[in-house]
């Protein structure tokens, strides 16, 4: 305890970090939030919706890539369909190593890659989400129910039919809502890569914090606010009805 | 005809199945009893070769069972359906396309990929569901049926088979009085009209009596009784069960309730 206490405290001093800072900071903070109100468009709204509209073709385009590429790995990396042990060691080892390098990064990369843009966008989230969404659709497909697929192994269906009848009606729900999730969050993520240059939001919100119009930030800032609650009550309710179908 | 010859099986280091032998003529209906754990259940995997056999042959005719792999493997596996306790059907598909598990044989697979099976198949699974009373669930999801309705398409699930033989692994074993009645008579009128080999495990020896041409004891692995269900004396039955007996042959536990407290003070 005392030896955390002491770490943190050679944190601060070392980052320059001082009460006095955060206090001039907190008058500046004020003066920022007063500045904001009322939160208004500017005259661009048509322009910021269109930006928004961007914004989550990025998230639904990236997170839909990051299924396609996920999917195929989340079985490679499932004990109970590949039974090779070289297989799903190397699968795992290579999902982790993709998820854990950070979506800001990533948007760097492809920046430079593709261009500006959100084409950019759309790569980074891909490749940020594709080893998350394949690591969690292994563990739903290991842990899958045997006994269907000992039924149809039993009424003589070969690999594939056990994968396509004994597991993918079960994990299809579980998949259905990960991805919910996953689109979800990463409505979030476009806006933060939009800053980096990769298309959306993100970088309009970007440009007026430079030009200091408070007002417009504020508007841009419950536009995504408002976008990302929407989503949420959707999701939801998408999800459930895709896991409570049954007793219908 | 289906012939074991000396099978054996371990796992690591027990031995679930040891040196069992024994002929099944067609179209006959075997009860294999004893206690939990007996190997009843590794016997009837072996011959359908969800288990693989340790050591031993397992023949059928001329077809050496033990040898086959691929597509043949999987011919056999069609020709010798398999019913569970927990009935294993896929509870989010609904009951006819589970019934059409039983045609994958039949069908290529980009046809059962996409569940667009053949007319006459559909055809058969509904046949077979109206022969057992349940045509009227077709188009239900099997997790939304009661356990006695899951085990008869199962059952359907099996006749769409066409099999030779019908392993049926403690099939009543999680179902009321009622419905494991049901189903009991449902393999019966299999084994007597189709004329298909029934090999059954049970748990419950009055059942065992009143459905069994033969029965199979089984303990530790072992086969210790083989005979006509009238030569399974209540000796015998005491022997392969043991302390199981009184629960297995349907008796009132009192008398066991009225040793108790001599038992106790001895």
């Amino acid at each position: 305890m005392a030896a955390a206490l002491a770490v943190y405290a050679a944190g601060l001093m070392m980052l320059d970090i001082s009460p006095t800072r955060v206090w001039h900071g907190l008058g500046q903070l004020g003066t920022i939030a007063g500045l904001m109100l009322p939160p208004s468009a500017g005259g661009h709204f048509l322009l910021y919706l269109d930006a928004l509209g961007q914004t989550l073709s990025i998230a639904f385009l990236g997170t839909m890539l990051a299924a396609g590429v996920a999917l195929p790995f989340g079985f490679l990396a499932a004990r109970n369909v590949v039974a090779n042990r070289m297989v799903h060691v190397l699968a795992r080892r290579s999902l982790d190593t993709v998820r854990s390098i950070d979506v800001l990064v990533w948007a760097l990369i492809w920046i430079n890659v593709v261009g500006l843009g959100p084409f950019a966008g759309v790569l980074a989230i891909a490749s940020s989400d594709c080893g998350s969404l394949a690591k969690l659709m292994s563990e739903a497909i290991e842990t899958a129910d045997r006994k269907p697929v000992e039924g149809v192994l039993a009424s003589g269906g070969g690999r594939l039919m056990t994968i396509r009848f004994g597991l993918v009606p079960q994990v299809l729900p579980i998949f259905a809502s990960q991805l919910l999730y996953f689109f979800e969050s990463n409505t979030r993520s476009a806006t933060i890569i939009g800053i980096v240059g990769a298309g959306g939001i993100g970088l309009h919100l970007y440009e007026q914090m430079r030009v200091l119009e408070w007002q417009e930030v504020a508007f841009l800032i419950l536009m995504v606010l408002a976008t990302v609650a929407a989503i949420d009550v959707v999701s939801r309710r998408l999800r459930l009805a895709i896991i409570g179908r049954r007793g219908a | 005809m289906l012939v074991l010859n000396d099978v054996t099986k371990s796992f690591g280091g027990s031995v679930a199945v040891s040196g069992v032998s024994m002929k099944v003529p067609s179209g006959q209906f075997v009860g294999v009893i004893g206690r939990s754990g007996a190997g009843k259940s590794t016997t009837l995997r072996l011959i359908n070769r969800l288990t693989e056999p340790t050591k031993g042959r397992i023949g059928f005719g001329d077809l050496d069972v033990t040898a086959l792999s691929g597509p043949a493997l999987r011919d056999w596996r069609r020709r010798c359906a398999m019913i569970f306790q927990q009935f294993n059907l896929i509870g989010r598909l609904d009951v006819l396309d589970n019934v059409l598990m039983g045609r994958l044989t039949h069908t290529p697979g980009w046809r059962s990929a996409a569940k667009m099976w053949r007319r006459d198949d559909r055809a058969m699974a509904l046949a077979a569901l109206e022969q057992l009373g349940i045509a009227g669930l077709a188009a239900q999801r099997a997790d939304n049926l009661s356990g006695g309705q899951q085990q008869r398409v199962a059952i359907c699930r099996a006749l769409v088979q066409e099999p030779d033989i019908v392993l049926a692994d403690e099939p009543v074993a999680s179902l009321d009085p009622r419905n494991a009645k049901i189903v009991m008579d449902a393999l019966q009128r299999i084994n007597r009209h189709f004329g298909l080999t029934v090999l059954c495990n049970l748990h419950s020896l009055d059942l065992a009596r009143t459905y069994c041409d033969r029965l199979v004891g089984m303990a530790g692995g072992r086969v210790v009784f083989d005979d006509l269900p009238s030569a399974l004396t209540e000796s015998v039955a005491r022997e392969l069960y043991g302390l199981e007996a009184n629960e297995v042959m349907g008796r009132e536990p009192a008398a066991d309730f009225a040793e108790w407290p001599a038992a106790l003070t001895a």
